[in-house]
């Protein structure tokens, strides 16, 4: 090494934003900057400010505070940042803290920034982290360019040839390859990944993603050991904790699920898809105290933020309502509505929830009329309502003799999901509940059929060489099942099947994509979704994966 | 979430105080260090001010390690091993002791290879190098030596030694882990020792843990205190 302590790097082609709340330190900042030759600097006192400008212009660097007063933090803007697509893929985020906090080092890829600077802040500090992660990021950004743009075979051949050339930076390399072939399906090559770099360092990245790779597979039990040992030995992997309570959910046990939550929570409190897992599962549960007051603080850190989520307030008003709490479900409901009133669809999903509240409160008059005037809106948007809304409404309908939106709403979810393992059990009993079972048992017998006849009618098209007709038939298929994952990933498949036999074609190519898209929000873990990604990349393309 | 209702024990005021504290450490150590940097001062004023400096960065480091062994102990510092560039570590432990070196008349060297790669948790490994240089400057009568070397599989060496009266006997007999007796006499606590011992053993690979290791004699002729991480 030598001698030049904190030699300066030349920062006069860089565009700099300053997220900082104290105006000395903002001085501080800005003097260590133009020391080393910066001269575009913007400022910004608070999260809001600072999301205005990066909507404004893009910035090479953000120097951003942990703690910015009121309102939101660092960390909340920098995941807003990252949701908002407002970063182009090679900006440096720099997190300035007193101290490290268990988001910046353990919890998902879009929490964490690429660095830290733990106070006193000095320029020799600012100037070698500046300088390691601007280069670092010369090296990521045509990587994380390809997978923002959907290709994940090009991102994995960047990646390759990183690690062939590169010696620095080896394991952050790895880490991304992982990465990629797991969200192309191809668990088989990011196990290797994982293992190989668990021989040679007990990685707790590399052990979640092996966990992962056990509940794709249904191995439940083996991920939940290793995510417990994982957890155990140290309380700040948040990214762990949330893992764990999800596999112990789908174990059947929710006590452990809820601890598991509490204990996240304890260390990383402002989290609020955290609080809406701990809602859900205190609600299963029975704890409806726990779960009230975990939704309401999600709904409330959300708010106006990408996070907000309408699922999070009907969640709460469900919760209200097993407590027979109506005045708060009712004031939920408004909230929902104020907090949505852009979109048409939640607004008149939180219209139609007083269906039932009315109904809970012996107001069926009110409850009728209000059904009399929402249902021809129901009926039309039965294929796109959420499940739960749609179960929550079927009922009081059937009460009020609505039966034909109610087998509207119900022909629906079996549509959408006509492979769940619970769904017509539970359409069954509130059929029979309504005195109906007979009508109730036709109903999924008829929706489940017609269901399957439309996706063998595609697959058989397929199978008999009438590549177009097949297309054709899933498409409008789609239109009336649009949330069923399965119908979803075959009209892709059948898109890409027909690129592949004559050439690429962009609208079907954006179609197939949204396609997969949606499919995998709906089932995330069904390894298809990046397989059919991988290929279509192929597609147009003369290189072979 | 607090964890039952509103209990609120002296932990949570402690470490609340300890923040607090650290905060106006820092401005109090910013504005030392310009005061010696502008050199405006006559040489006993200087000596004082070093002084203050020196004593001002030493509780600084104190109360960030009780945070950072409270956290340790509590299972929630955020541990964060991985692979660092040594020369950086080396570098900026130097800047943060080199006004304090140059008011002293003591010559830091430092001996790190430009491309070395470790594996550690950054901000431990500075905390105790930091504590080691300030320790080596306060006992050393010309010359402390930071030596940093990182073999190929990222395991770590770090070397800090000085020309002065080394360490007393009661410290090099005590090389197991676990806190020291505190003692009154030479207001030695034993913290910084214990921190050390701490972090190196915090730094694993497969059944290995880091070791400290002090003794007397070295390049330099005085103390000698080696960091060892696998």
């Amino acid at each position: 090494m030598n001698g030049s302590i904190g030699a300066r790097p030349d920062l006069s082609a860089h565009a700099f934003l300053v997220v900082e709340d104290f105006e000395g330190m903002r001085a501080i900042l800005r003097d260590m900057l133009a020391r080393a030759g910066a001269t575009r600097i913007v400022f910004a006192a608070d999260a809001a400010a600072a999301l205005v400008q990066m909507e404004r212009q893009y910035f090479d660097v953000v120097l951003c505070d942990l703690h910015l007063g009121r309102g939101r933090n660092g960390q909340e803007l920098l995941e807003e940042a990252r949701q908002r697509r407002v970063l182009p893929p090679h900006t440096v985020w720099l997190m300035v803290s007193a101290e490290k906090t268990a988001e910046m080092v353990a919890g998902t890829v879009e929490a964490r920034p690429d660095d830290y600077l733990i106070k006193p802040l000095t320029e020799t500090l600012l100037y070698t982290r500046l300088a390691r992660q601007m280069e670092k990021k010369r090296l990521l950004a045509p990587i994380e360019q390809a997978m923002r743009a959907g290709e994940p075979l090009k991102a994995q051949r960047l990646i390759d040839a990183a690690l062939e050339s590169a010696s620095t930076h080896t394991w952050e390399l790895k880490r991304l390859r992982a990465d990629v072939a797991w969200h192309s399906g191809d668990d088989e090559r990011a196990r290797a990944i994982y293992e190989e770099v668990l021989a040679r360092r007990d990685v707790p990245w590399a052990q979640l993603g092996l966990a992962r790779i056990d509940v794709r597979h249904g191995d439940y039990a083996t991920a939940r050991a290793r995510l417990q040992q994982l957890t155990a030995g140290s309380r700040a992997y948040l990214e762990a904790h949330d893992c764990l309570a999800s596999v112990l959910e789908r174990l059947g046990d929710l006590a452990g699920a809820q601890e598991i939550l509490r204990q996240a929570l304890n260390i990383s409190p402002r989290a609020p898809h955290r609080l809406t897992h701990l809602g859900e599962v205190a609600f299963r549960r029975g704890d409806l105290d726990t779960a009230a007051n975990a939704l309401r603080r999600g709904i409330e850190l959300a708010r106006g933020t990408p996070a907000q989520d309408s699922q999070r307030y009907l969640t709460l008003v469900r919760v209200q309502l097993a407590g027979g709490d109506r005045e708060a479900a009712m004031a939920t409901l408004s909230q929902l509505a104020r907090d949505h009133k852009d979109q048409a669809d939640v607004r008149l999903v939180a219209r139609a929830m007083e269906i039932p509240l009315r109904m809970r409160s012996g107001e069926t008059t009110v409850a009728w009329a209000l059904a009399q005037e929402l249902a021809p809106r129901l009926r039309a948007g039965a294929a796109v309502l959420p499940t739960e809304v749609a179960f929550d409404l079927a009922g009081p309908l059937l009460e009020l003799g609505d039966t034909e939106t109610a087998a509207a709403l119900m022909s629906a979810v079996v549509g959408n999901h006509h492979e769940h393992p619970e769904y017509p059990e539970r359409i069954e009993a509130l059929y029979a509940r309504a005195g109906l079972a007979e009508e109730g048992r036709a109903l999924v017998a008829r929706a489940a059929r017609e269901a399957i006849e439309i996706m063998d009618r595609g697959v058989r098209l397929f199978h008999a060489g009438k590549l177009t007709e097949a297309v054709a038939t899933t498409r409008a298929s789609l239109a009336r099942m649009p949330d069923n994952a399965r119908l979803l990933l075959n009209h892709a498949f059948l898109l890409i099947a027909g690129m592949e036999r004559h050439g690429h074609d962009a609208a079907d190519a954006q179609e197939a994509r949204t396609c997969i898209e949606r499919a995998r929000r709906l089932k995330p873990e069904d390894r298809r979704a990046g397989e059919l990604l991988a290929r279509m990349e192929v597609i147009g393309h003369d290189f072979v994966a | 979430m607090p964890e039952s209702g509103d209990r609120l024990d002296i932990t949570t005021f402690l470490l609340s105080a300890i923040h607090d504290m650290k905060n106006s450490l820092g401005v109090m150590v910013a504005f030392l260090e310009d005061a010696l940097a502008a050199g405006e001062q006559a040489a006993p004023a200087r000596a004082r001010t070093a002084q203050a400096l020196y004593e001002a960065q030493r509780v600084n480091e104190h109360l960030m390690q009780l945070l950072a062994l409270y956290k340790i102990d509590q299972r929630f510092y955020p541990f964060d091993a991985r692979e660092q560039v040594l020369a950086d570590l080396a570098r900026e432990a130097l800047a943060r002791v080199h006004t304090l070196a140059r008011s002293r008349g003591v010559t830091l060297r430092c001996d790190c290879a430009e491309g070395a790669m470790g594996w550690f948790d950054y901000e431990l490994v500075y905390g105790v190098t930091v504590q080691a240089l300030h320790n080596a400057l306060r006992y050393a009568r010309s010359q402390v030596l930071l030596h940093a070397h990182a073999d190929a599989d990222g395991s770590v060496e770090i070397r800090i030694e000085d020309d002065g009266p080394g360490f007393p006997d009661f410290l090099l007999e005590r090389d197991a882990p676990g806190p020291l007796a505190i003692r009154h006499d030479t207001g030695n606590t034993g913290l910084g020792l214990y921190f050390a011992r701490v972090v190196a053993h915090l730094h694993g690979s497969g059944t290995r843990r880091g070791t400290i290791h002090l003794s007397n004699g070295g390049t330099l002729g005085g103390g000698r205190l080696v960091l060892r991480l696998p």
